[in-house]
């Protein structure tokens, strides 16, 4: 199958979902990213049991300002390493997007994605195939689709290099 | 055409010209971590370059202490000793331990912070820096370790709200009061992405203290940075710290006239009342009145948003005005920002009366913004504190937490309900 055309399970999360609730503060001294989706949203009610369950390849859907609060990397390691392919919102906060896109960290910015969870178009456990490169958004289960965008700009050029570390060694290299 | 203060800032990091909405490279004035998260720092920075890495510039990185001052588990005290190591060996002297107190505060305090200066640090409430004029912001470790290799690194041009506000707060407000309120009027991503200038006479006559309270909350309404060039004695106060400088960049640095602005706010605070986010979001806000008398288990005045010596007098005037007595049962707690706050507290008399009224007066440190350090709170019990978040099970899982002003959490205190800090001041 075509690596760009994904296919997993959605868990699907509200508006404003801060970094206590993706990755809580007790936490915050675990220096391995790899130990750290253990973690993943064990304080967000209704949501705890996301560390045991996610399976590689299912994916986050959220509404608007995804991971705003605290400046904690740990919020997308623990995601990252839990194996979610790709984040997908109506908008990131200003530092969960900095802190994915560093680490060459897919998200998809998908417009009316906050309303449609409110209106139960898309629901966790719906089975979704997602086309990065057209940034189609497939819900299966429904048979609603969705359009993503994906980052553009100086963040395209990070996120193809791999993560900020990474393209800082590429253009020191080229020098 | 006229630019803001953010323009003007990332054009001289930058050494050129900007424009509103572009990716520009930086020079880092300051790169600095904590125990939280720059411990993950330099294990990163060493394992990206073989540990064979040097920093670019020892003098412009720094390191505090404040997550869990002093440390109470191994793991975090391992941390610390990652970070005191790798100091040593790269040769940073900016190594703020654990006997000084809140990151930003102490970098403030000790002259490292000028206007326009551009500095980055494991923290998201760094911003509060804006109270000065200079551009900092919380990143995540990456940044970091990024900004070690040539202290450079990456930013958008933010477009800049204007937030004026004028008149003069009544008998028991404050300007967390008034912060509160904008939290409540623009929530949680009312200033997303955006830059902010504050102006008007409240804020032109309002202490540092005022200032760091309304800077730090930028972060919870989504904005990048709030911006106040130094005036008055905040001007004098900085200049005898960081030195002559600073004058140099108040005035290169001032947003232009007819700087461009993509939204424009005017408060009035004249009949501000007391106010309070209630669990369990910053964005949740009420008077206090309409709370009066919910239940409350323990109150906390301190962190990086309340807890300069200003903010503890405020306090010791409501604990005065009720006699120095505080409600039977109530746990009170509070944490200045710095040693500095600390001692100022000490002289002014103020540490003995909170002992004998049976308030907890501790060390300068973060404390209660995380579940992790003293004074965590139990599944089922409620918390008053003038930290900044509040979300659900931030200080313990189960529990809810009112934030609010330092007279409105020792009013609290006082009574053991929620209570306007007017009903005891008069």
């Amino acid at each position: 199958m075509d690596k760009t055309i994904l296919r997993g399970k959605a868990w699907v999360f509200g508006d404003d979902i801060d970094t206590d609730l993706i990755y809580h503060n007790k936490y915050l001294a675990e220096t391995d990213p790899k130990n750290m989706p253990q973690y993943s949203f064990e304080y967000l009610p209704g949501k705890e049991n996301f560390a045991k369950e996610v399976k590689e390849g299912d994916f986050v859907v959220a509404g608007t300002n995804f991971g705003c609060g605290s400046s904690r990397e740990h919020a997308v390691y623990c995601l990252k390493y839990a194996g979610v392919p790709v984040i997908l919102a109506e908008s990131f906060s200003r530092i969960y997007y900095r802190n994915a896109i560093n680490n060459g960290y897919p998200v998809l910015f998908v417009k009316g994605l906050s309303q449609a969870i409110k209106d139960g178009k898309i629901k966790d456990g719906d089975e979704l195939e997602v086309n990065l490169l057209k940034g189609e958004i497939k819900d299966v289960t429904s048979g609603n689709t969705f359009h993503g965008d994906a980052v553009a700009d100086l963040e395209k050029d990070i996120m193809k290099a791999g993560g900020l570390i990474e393209y800082l060694k590429e253009k020191a290299a080229k020098k | 055409m006229g630019k803001t203060m953010i323009e003007k800032i990332m054009k001289r990091a930058a050494g050129r010209e900007v424009n509103v909405g572009e990716r520009v490279w930086c020079k880092i004035d300051l790169s600095t971590a904590r125990d939280f998260g720059g411990a993950n720092c330099v294990l990163q920075f060493e394992e990206v370059t073989d540990k064979k890495g040097k920093v670019w510039d020892p003098d412009k990185v720094a390191f505090t202490f404040d997550l869990q001052a002093p440390s109470h588990s191994e793991k975090v005290s391992t941390n610390q000793k990652i970070i005191r190591d790798f100091a040593k060996k790269q040769g940073i002297k900016k190594v703020f331990d654990i006997n000084w107190g809140i990151g930003q505060h102490v970098m403030l305090e000790n002259g490292l912070v000028k206007p326009g200066d551009v500095i980055l640090g494991t923290d998201s409430h760094m911003n509060l820096l804006g109270a000065v004029g200079a551009f900092a912001t919380g990143v995540g470790n990456t940044d970091i370790v990024a900004s070690w290799f040539e202290g450079t690194n990456w930013f958008r041009v933010p477009e800049t709200m204007k937030i004026t506000v004028n008149g003069s707060f009544k008998k028991g407000v404050c300007m967390r009061d008034l912060l509160t309120s904008i939290v409540g009027t623009l929530h949680a991503d009312g200033m997303f992405f955006l830059s902010v200038e504050f102006y008007g006479d409240t804020i032109e006559k309002s202490s540092l203290a005022d200032r760091i309270t309304l800077c730090s909350m930028v972060t919870e309404m989504s904005g990048k940075i709030g911006l106040i060039m130094p005036n008055g004695k905040v001007l004098d106060w900085l200049v005898e710290r960081a030195g002559k400088e600073v004058l140099e960049r108040v005035s290169s640095l001032a947003a232009d006239p007819d700087a461009v602005y993509c939204q424009e706010l005017e408060f009035n605070v004249n009949d501000l009342e007391p106010m309070t986010s209630c669990p369990d979001a910053p964005d949740n806000v009420k008077k206090v009145r309409e709370v009066a008398g919910a239940h409350v288990d323990q109150v906390h005045i301190g962190s990086c948003s309340n807890g300069r010596f200003e903010d503890i007098t405020a306090a010791f005037e409501v604990l005065k005005a009720a006699n120095f007595r505080i409600a039977p049962g109530i746990r009170a707690i509070i944490t200045p920002s710095t040693r500095e706050v600390m001692l100022q507290c000490a002289e002014a008399g103020y540490i003995q009366k909170f002992l004998e009224a049976g308030v907890v007066f501790t060390n300068p440190t973060c404390a209660l913004c995380t579940a992790e350090h003293y004074g965590a709170l139990p599944s089922g019990d409620v918390g008053m504190s003038t930290t900044n978040r509040n979300f659900i099970g931030k200080v313990g899982k189960g529990s809810h937490t009112y934030l609010a002003s330092p007279m409105t959490a020792m009013a609290t205190a006082v009574r053991g309900v929620v209570t306007d800090p007017r009903d005891i001041l008069g």
